[in-house]
């Protein structure tokens, strides 16, 4: 059985490429799929949690479930708003999207 | 029907009371028939109650009453209990009460003829009644405490009746305010006895300072405060400037406040709690000295009043002090006695008055007045037997009530307190017979109102008859024999009385003295007023132009509660008044406002509105925070 250290150390290197994605890229459309990334990385400690701690109930994968659900709906939204950035401005650069300020 | 449903009596009025503001407007006549059966119903429900308690009566022990009372709330271990309680006391005024209120509701049927707001006259009246019943059989001091504040809401909407009259609004402000002022202390009062018994039922409360179960000094202070209620209600020096401006309520009220359902009260709860005066040490005195001091005031004051109602209203406060020093020397009987001739003849004065403004088209200045008695044939006689009442000659009424007062203040108090009581009502005799005198008798000094003037309708004059018949013979119950022919043996004095029964007997001597002093008194208002030129008494004010003046202007008192609400008042609350301005409002809100959009004018620059901006702030805070912890637990 692979130990439980490397499905964590997977996780933590997915979630860092995650953060790294949303703070670096410019695009919407890459930031959001760094979202998903970081996402993904919080499913799999769930995952992994719950077959080493608990594998008689199936806790950890029904909130990796929950949040893949989440995950689509959000992706949903957020790419409708990016559509709307790029009619109105004709860019999805999130730095030329600074509207909401003083 | 026995004494236990002696709520009813209350009941009704306040029923009807309900009715008449609601549906008064809709009904014909302004409902005013059905405000006139309740208190009718009242007054035959009184002598229900009054035989019922007389067949109990126990005449060995003499200390009979009947209690009813249902338990109000229950929080804990505190158990508030509301009941009646019906004795001596309970019964005489239920007597005065009853029997004044009905005069007047009839009265008010024809003086309130045509008025505006008819049916609310009349609903307010039955709430004022009823108020006033409840007070007179509460069994517990916060019952008392209620029904006291009820009357004097009533007689703030009724003295404030014709509310178009910037006077009758500012009248009605100053009785409310001023018996305010007194019943802050009256519950300040009650709640210090609570706080020392436990208890506010009024027996109970008595019980326990008549065993010695109070500190003396407590009980003297607690019942001080409760002393400054009666002293605001009933119109005692300091607190004396109310009822005379309360004239300006339609007359029947004044007749009402005066004689039945205001002013009394303040008598009433002094009786009521007398063992607890007594078992103080000094206040019977301090009460005795307030009711001197102001007798004498208010005497002195009527004479330079010119408005009838004005002259009749300082007569009122003079004998509300002779009450108080009735019960300063230790005597209900002589105090409610005294408090009951005085509401025949007073609400008959009232009346009477009541029917010269009509009759005279509303005027109630003496000096347009005079000679109406022939016009007025019945209101004058009545009000002549009314004025010789008032001045104390035998065999009315009021006579036989300043004897008791005057054979008890000379057992308590010797001789001082007997010659000024006496001097009180030796000014009282003056200035009636100058009333008398110069609205009714000699020339008519205005022809055109003496032109017009007629007498006034059965409906008003009634009853003014009725009243004078009781003016003539209610001093009667003093005796023996009549007590008896009614069912209480031995007269009021063995009624009424605080710790022994005492049989009325006639003191010659101060019988005779008191005679004297009431035929002086008389004599020399004829003498001195008689006439139409005044020549006399004009001699005399000019004689004495500081005293008159003094006297005019009722010895400034009114001017001096001006000039300290001015200056004390007011100068407060201009300080007051610029703290909120400068310092809460200027500093305080607006400041902490300017602060707020100072800041927020500044650190508004945070929002630069790029989104990996934000991303980044809250990356750094995350790992910052983590950091942070890590460092904590290690």
């Amino acid at each position: 059985m692979v130990p439980l250290e490397n499905y964590l150390v997977l996780s933590a290197v997915m979630f860092s490429l995650g953060v790294y994605g949303v703070l670096a890229r410019r695009n919407a459309v890459l930031v959001l799929m760094s979202v998903e990334l970081m996402l993904n990385a919080v499913s799999l400690n769930f995952v992994a949690f719950a077959a080493y701690l608990d594998p008689e109930r199936i806790t950890g994968a029904i909130f990796a479930v929950f949040v893949i659900t989440v995950a689509a709906a959000e992706v949903g939204l957020a790419l409708a708003i990016v559509i709307r950035l790029f009619r109105n401005r004709a860019t999805s650069n999130v730095d030329e999207a600074a509207m909401m300020k003083w | 029907m026995g004494a236990e449903q002696a709520w009813l009596l209350a009941a009704i009025p306040a029923g009807v009371f309900f009715v008449l503001a609601l549906f008064g407007r809709y009904l014909p006549r302004g409902g005013d028939y059905l405000g006139v059966a309740a208190i009718g119903a009242s007054f035959v429900l009184f002598f229900f109650v009054a035989a019922d308690f007389l067949s109990f009566y126990d005449f060995e022990a003499h200390k009979t009453f009947i209690t009813e009372s249902i338990s109000w709330s229950e929080i804990g271990n505190f158990k508030l209990r509301q009941g009646i309680h019906v004795d001596a006391i309970t019964i005489v005024m239920f007597a005065v009460i009853t029997t004044v209120s009905l005069m007047v509701n009839i009265f008010s049927v024809g003086y309130m003829k045509g008025e505006p707001r008819y049916y609310w006259f009349f609903a307010v009246l039955q709430l004022f009644v009823a108020s006033m019943l409840l007070l007179v059989m509460a069994d517990n001091l916060l019952l008392v405490y209620i029904s006291w504040e009820l009357v004097g809401v009533c007689s703030f909407l009724l003295i404030g009746f014709y509310w178009e009259k910037r006077s009758a609004t500012e009248a009605a402000k100053k009785a409310f305010i001023t018996t305010r002022i007194g019943d802050v202390g009256l519950l300040i009062g009650i709640i210090l006895l609570w706080k020392e018994t436990g208890t506010f039922d009024i027996q109970q409360i008595i019980h326990a300072a008549e065993a010695g179960e109070i500190g003396q000094t407590y009980l003297f202070v607690s019942i001080m405060f409760v002393f400054l209620g009666c002293m605001g209600k009933s119109a005692q020096f300091p607190f004396h400037v109310w009822l005379p401006d309360a004239m300006e309520g339609p007359t029947p009220v004044s007749a009402l406040i005066h004689a039945a359902t205001m002013v009394v009260a303040g008598v009433y709860l002094t009786a009521r709690l007398l063992p607890i005066f007594e078992a103080a040490d000094g206040a019977l005195l301090v009460v005795t000295i307030v009711g001197l001091t102001t007798a004498l005031l208010a005497s002195l004051i009527a004479f330079a009043q010119t408005d009838i109602k004005r002259v009749l209203a300082y007569s009122t406060v003079g004998k509300l002090g002779l009450m108080f020093v009735a019960l300063g020397a230790g005597s209900p009987a002589a105090g409610l006695f005294l408090l009951m001739t005085h509401a025949f003849v007073k609400a008959l004065l009232f009346l009477g008055s009541g029917s010269v403004i009509l009759g005279t088209h509303h005027n109630q200045e003496m000096d347009k007045l005079g000679g109406l008695w022939k016009k007025m044939p019945i209101t004058g006689t009545t009000f002549f037997v009314a004025t010789l009442a008032l001045a104390g000659l035998p065999p009315l009424a009021m006579f036989w009530s300043e004897d008791e007062l005057f054979a008890s203040v000379n057992h308590e108090w010797g001789l001082w307190a007997l010659v000024l009581a006496m001097l009180a009502v030796f000014a009282t005799a003056i200035f009636m017979v100058r009333l008398f005198i110069r609205t009714f008798a000699g020339e008519p000094r205005d022809r055109q109102v003496h032109e017009h003037a007629r007498e006034t309708p059965l409906v008003m004059t009634g009853p003014l008859v009725f009243l004078c018949v009781l003016a003539v013979v209610s001093g009667l119950f003093v005796f023996n024999g009549v007590g008896s022919a009614l069912g209480f043996p031995g007269g009021i004095g063995e009624f009424v009385f605080l710790e022994e029964p005492e049989r009325y007997a006639i003191d010659w001597t101060l019988a005779g003295i008191s005679l004297a002093v009431a035929v002086a008194g008389v004599l020399i208002g004829a003498y001195v007023y008689w006439g139409n030129s005044l020549v006399r008494s004009t001699r005399l004010a000019e004689a004495m132009p500081r005293l008159y003046a003094a006297l005019r202007n009722k010895f400034y008192i009114d001017e001096m509660y001006q000039y300290v609400i001015d200056r004390g008042v007011l100068g407060v609350s201009y300080v007051v008044s610029w703290f909120d301005r400068y310092v809460v409002n200027d500093t305080g809100v607006d400041g902490s406002a300017q602060v707020t959009g100072y800041s927020g004018s500044i650190l508004k620059y945070l929002q630069t509105g790029r989104v990996p901006n934000y991303a980044m702030a809250i990356t750094l805070g995350v790992v910052g925070l983590t950091v942070a912890g890590l460092l904590v637990r290690a």
